[in-house]
């Protein structure tokens, strides 16, 4: 078994829209500057003309390919439902989408299709004979706030159990492993006026429920998106009323925070909530799936050098030893591409603060290299 | 995402047709890290030195063709907005802006989302007003910037 290196070229979403980076430059940096990573990842919407890039676009990827000695991974795919603006996509609507974008794929050689988290299993279902036609392999992305343990994971296993195939699996991105918000969004946040006081709250209750002491009953927290928990946070703030079944979290946020915080206000209570938006996944769980992972998401959001250790870098709020330990245990047989996203939290300031991708992507990549081989 | 960089901040200029200053336009780029089906795209919040310009008074030039009414652009479901591209507002106001530097508060709304939603078939029906935040997922705050404005480019 062997776990190889890539980027997802989502890590470099800024300098593409500032047009400092190109899709030749990033392949390029992905191929020469990152120490033997030779996977590459796009999203579909991002990179390419879409829906068709066309022919001349072909030949040039294809040449780019070997040029830089790089391979085609993943192609990541959406499902905007709106579409069509008259009525909301059916789900056999999406297997269309779906199915157009598993053939795009393959047109660009790429050997995984992403399908985003929240994609209804039987969309996955109605597009996987192609998929088995064309040899690509469809991967389900779990995302921070779900876990490993839900329902998400347990459809696709069902599947592959029932039909027997290779072509589906799943996709963790590693921010399920993330045990503390991250001090980049931390940062932000206080940009927008919250107290310091309340990012240290946030940072100890996040710590508090990491080690099993969680001041109040979680259990309903895990049925909610992130969005979905920051929306009704903020219902719950101005009328005191939420979903039933999250009063009392919230209830236990607010003493939280007035216990720590003097005169806290809206933003600093949306601060120390970002604790609950945390998935705390198993690490053996990641180890018993392994073999029905598709590839990995390499998540960080910010990559800051080890004290005393120059050269060494580290994602101070994900849990990268066990995820990658686990992986390893597991017999993990593909690839780990880099996913920058805390480039976000700095573009509320001048372009001279914003952050440098391509140094996020290689500190990355030293750390991906270090516990791979360790 | 990209609060401070959706407008392009050279852009802001009049517009003059036959002779007349018609309103402005301004560049703009997606407020996502994607592009999306144009027909997704739901309009703007616009407000300058205070005075707000709705939807029915913007038209969107994309993809080389003459600028479009959003009711035209919720029609254009197999035609995409790449990522790349830099679209132009235009934004009807007889007589244009006044020389000098303006306040501009700002909103895009995209109905692109991660899959299903609780809103979507209300959305069908009643797409939301930008500037409510809704459709704008990445970028749910209305975005304030000071832009001087360029002479208009002579026809």
């Amino acid at each position: 078994m062997t776990i190889q290196r890539g980027v997802s070229l989502y890590s470099y979403q800024q300098s593409q829209f500032l047009k400092e980076l190109m899709l030749e430059d990033q392949i390029r940096e992905v191929g020469r500057n990152l120490g033997g990573a030779d996977g590459i990842e796009l999203i579909d919407e991002m990179s390419l003309r879409y829906p068709d890039p066309g022919d001349d676009f072909r030949r040039q990827w294809f040449a780019w390919m070997e040029a830089y000695g790089t391979k085609p991974v993943a192609m990541d795919v959406g499902m905007d439902v709106l579409q069509f603006r008259d009525h909301v996509m059916t789900h056999e609507e999406c297997a269309d989408r779906l199915r157009q974008d598993i053939r795009l794929a393959k047109s660009l050689g790429f050997a995984n299709v992403r399908v985003l988290s929240v994609v209804p299993v039987d969309i996955l279902v109605s597009a996987l004979p192609l998929a088995e036609q064309l040899d690509i392999r469809l991967g389900k992305e779990i995302h921070q706030p779900m876990r490993l343990e839900g329902r998400e994971v347990g459809d696709i296993l069902d599947v592959i159990e029932r039909t027997g195939t290779r072509h589906l699996g799943i996709v963790p991105d590693l921010g399920i492993f993330q045990f503390r918000p991250s001090e980049v969004l931390l940062s932000w946040l206080e940009r927008r006026g919250a107290q310091p006081t309340a990012s240290l709250a946030s940072v100890d209750l996040a710590l508090a429920i990491h080690r099993g002491e969680s001041p109040f009953d979680l259990t309903a927290v895990h049925r909610h998106t992130a969005g979905n928990l920051r929306s009704d946070l903020g219902r719950f703030l101005t009328t005191g009323e939420s979903a039933p079944e999250l009063l009392d979290v919230f209830e236990g946020v607010k003493r939280y925070t007035d216990e720590r915080v003097t005169d806290p206000e809206a933003i600093d209570y949306r601060t120390v909530a970002e604790a609950l938006m945390l998935s705390r996944t198993s690490a053996e769980t990641l180890r018993q799936i392994a073999p029905h992972v598709i590839h990995v998401h390499g998540k960080f959001n910010n990559m800051s050098e080890v004290p005393g250790a120059p050269g060494r870098y580290q994602e101070i709020s994900i849990d990268y030893d066990a995820a990658i330990g686990a992986l390893k245990a597991g017999g993990f047989d593909g690839y780990i591409n880099s996913e920058y996203e805390g480039q976000r939290y700095f573009q509320d300031r001048g372009r001279e603060d914003l952050m440098d991708e391509v140094d996020q992507v290689r500190r990355h990549q030293e750390l991906l290299r270090r516990l791979i081989a360790a | 995402m990209f609060e401070n960089f959706l407008i392009r901040s050279d852009s802001l200029r009049n517009e003059v047709r036959d002779g007349k200053t018609v309103g402005f336009t301004l560049a703009v780029r997606h407020a996502n890290y994607r592009g999306c089906y144009l027909s997704l795209h739901n309009g703007y919040y616009v407000e300058v030195d205070g005075t707000q310009y709705a939807t029915d008074r913007q038209t969107f030039e994309i993809n080389g063709q003459a600028p479009r009414s959003f009711d035209e652009i919720r029609t254009a479901v197999h035609e995409h907005w790449n990522y790349d591209d830099e679209a132009v507002l235009h934004v009807e106001a007889p007589g244009g802006l006044a020389p000098g530097e303006h306040t501009l508060r700002f909103q895009q709304s995209v109905l692109a989302a991660y899959g299903y939603l609780p809103t979507d078939e209300e959305w069908v029906k009643n797409p939301p007003t930008p500037g409510s935040g809704a459709g704008s997922d990445k970028t749910p705050e209305i975005v304030a910037y000071r832009l001087t404005l360029t002479e208009p480019e002579k026809n």
